[in-house]
């Protein structure tokens, strides 16, 4: 099932200078630790002049959709997705 | 006198022309971004409730029986596993704008037609040396590893932009055809005339009157028939098109912005409306002055529950550009509607532009205050976010007249490049 929320959450994002890339690894919701397997599709928006970076990402069993505000460095978590259909 | 008509042979020029198409594409996006909906039946539609409308059913709804203009719940009912999701605008774009950049590389010819479509001419550059399907293969193959493994593109080639956008409508998803002199006789012999873009019932009345039933009697057809059966110059421009001849390189200026809502519920009552229109207004406004328009004609569109029509546009005795005063214009075309019926959809839009600085000064320096003042609300807008500050009237329109993706216009994404530049 998707479930859209908007909570704040702890992610861990690394940047590999070789590659290039700057990725979410990990992320704590809920009190459980969740290894990102996958970047499905990383988007950009603005909301005024305030960036906002979007990593659609899956873990094992879930997708996690995390917004970055670029502008205070907070991240939010703004959907969950079970892998169920529905 | 009388004029002889020549007659066009099929243009000979090898094809250079390629029509890309991403296939089921907010869906497929959609399916990008979400590992776990790959392979499964996804449906992007206007609002996720059973009377909302399904824009983008991705190819495994699509082998379901799911269509896009269904309700959700004929959806559903077709495949009950069907997931639906609302659209995500600035994810389209942002594919919208990878794909350009991407093909870009290829030639600076590059046509967006839609959100999901592009065409591109590479007649000289070196692709085209290469080959036309050596290279759709690798602008297939970079799509998957550049923007999103799950993407898609069906590829057609031709000769001029409707032979490609046909070839590239013969074989969906991850098509690649090319219709050129040596197979446009048996592409034609096996498709309907409504296979063509272009053609509807409408225009399919006009042909089936001149005794013209399948494409290849339209394009046996000679030009005076044709001539008959469109009664214009749109009977010459299907002569051309059918024989491989450029007529639709053709780029249109802006002559109109406007803004529509399908509402939710229907309103009936001009009161309820107003909010709505206001909203509308506000948004429309933004962009007309921030492209550095104004604008002499404001129109106003309802579209009913039972499908009627009423639509009407004014010339305003100046020039219009303050969200109130388009607002104002707007009240009084609706004052002016005799029908009270539930309302599907509310439009409205600014004709007749003119630039900013070519506008007649006013006398008193009312209009100059006027934009001073609009143009500080636009910056405050601009910089902390779309109705920061807006007119009282809007309040309690809430998530009225969200962000959309414009169906099959090109004007909005030119915004959007503006935007992301």
């Amino acid at each position: 099932m998707i479930q859209k929320l908007s909570v704040p959450v702890s992610v861990t994002l690394v940047f590999d200078h070789r590659r290039r890339t700057a990725a979410p690894t990990q992320v704590v919701f809920d009190g459980r630790e969740y290894r990102i397997l996958k970047v499905g599709f990383h988007h950009t928006y603005r909301r005024g002049r305030t960036l906002f970076q979007v990593f659609s990402v899956a873990a094992e069993t879930v997708y996690f959709r995390l917004v970055l505000n670029t502008d205070n460095l907070f991240w939010t978590l703004e959907e969950i997705h079970d892998g169920e259909a529905g | 006198m009388t004029v002889r008509l020549v007659k066009l042979g099929f243009n000979p020029k090898p094809p250079t022309v390629m029509h890309l198409d991403l296939n089921s594409c907010f869906a497929s996006v959609e399916q990008q971004a979400d590992p776990f909906l790959r392979g499964r039946p996804v449906a992007v539609a206007a609002y996720d409730s059973p009377g909302g409308c399904i824009i983008a059913p991705s190819v495994e709804a699509k082998q379901a029986g799911v269509k896009v203009g269904m309700r959700v719940r004929q959806g559903r009912s077709l495949c009950p596993e069907l997931t639906v999701l609302p659209p995500d605008p600035n994810k389209y774009r942002a594919v919208h704008l990878a794909l350009r950049k991407l093909l870009e590389t290829y030639t600076d010819k590059v046509c967006p037609k839609s959100i999901d479509e592009f065409v591109l001419d590479l007649e000289g550059a070196p692709a085209w040396r290469r080959g036309m399907v050596q290279a759709a293969g690798e602008i297939k193959r970079r799509i998957r590893e550049e923007i999103g493994e799950w993407l898609r593109v069906s590829v057609g080639i031709g000769p001029n932009r409707f032979l490609a956008k046909t070839a590239a409508s013969l074989r969906k998803p991850d098509g690649l055809e090319t219709i050129d002199e040596s197979n446009f006789r048996q592409v034609y012999r096996r498709l309907a005339v409504t296979d063509l873009c272009g053609i509807k019932t409408g225009n399919l009345v006009r042909l089936n009157g001149q005794g013209i039933f399948t494409a290849e009697d339209f394009y046996l057809a000679d030009e005076a028939r044709l001539k008959a059966a469109f009664a214009s110059v749109a009977g010459y421009y299907w002569y051309c098109r059918l024989r491989g001849w450029e007529i639709d390189e053709v780029v249109f200026g802006r002559r109109s912005y406007g803004n529509s809502y399908a509402l939710p519920k229907s309103l009936t009552d001009p009161e309820e409306l107003l909010p709505i229109l206001l909203k509308l207004v506000v948004k429309m406004g933004a962009r007309v002055r921030r492209a550095g328009w104004r604008a002499r004609g404001v129109h106003v569109s309802l579209l009913y529950r039972d499908w009627s029509h009423w639509h009407r546009g004014q010339v305003q005795a100046e020039t219009v550009f303050d969200d109130r005063d388009i607002y104002a214009a707007a009240v009084k075309i609706l004052g002016a509607c005799p029908y009270r019926k539930p309302v599907h959809t509310l439009a409205v839009s600014c004709f007749d532009l003119v630039k900013a600085g070519s506008a007649q000064m006013s006398l008193f320096g009312e209009a100059e205050r006027k934009e001073r003042l609009a143009r500080a609300i636009d910056e405050i807008n601009d910089r902390w976010g779309q109705y920061v500050i807006t007119p009282a009237l809007m309040l309690g329109t809430g998530e009225n007249v969200p962000d959309r993706v414009a169906f099959g216009g090109v004007k909005e994404l030119e915004e959007a490049v503006m935007a992301a530049v």
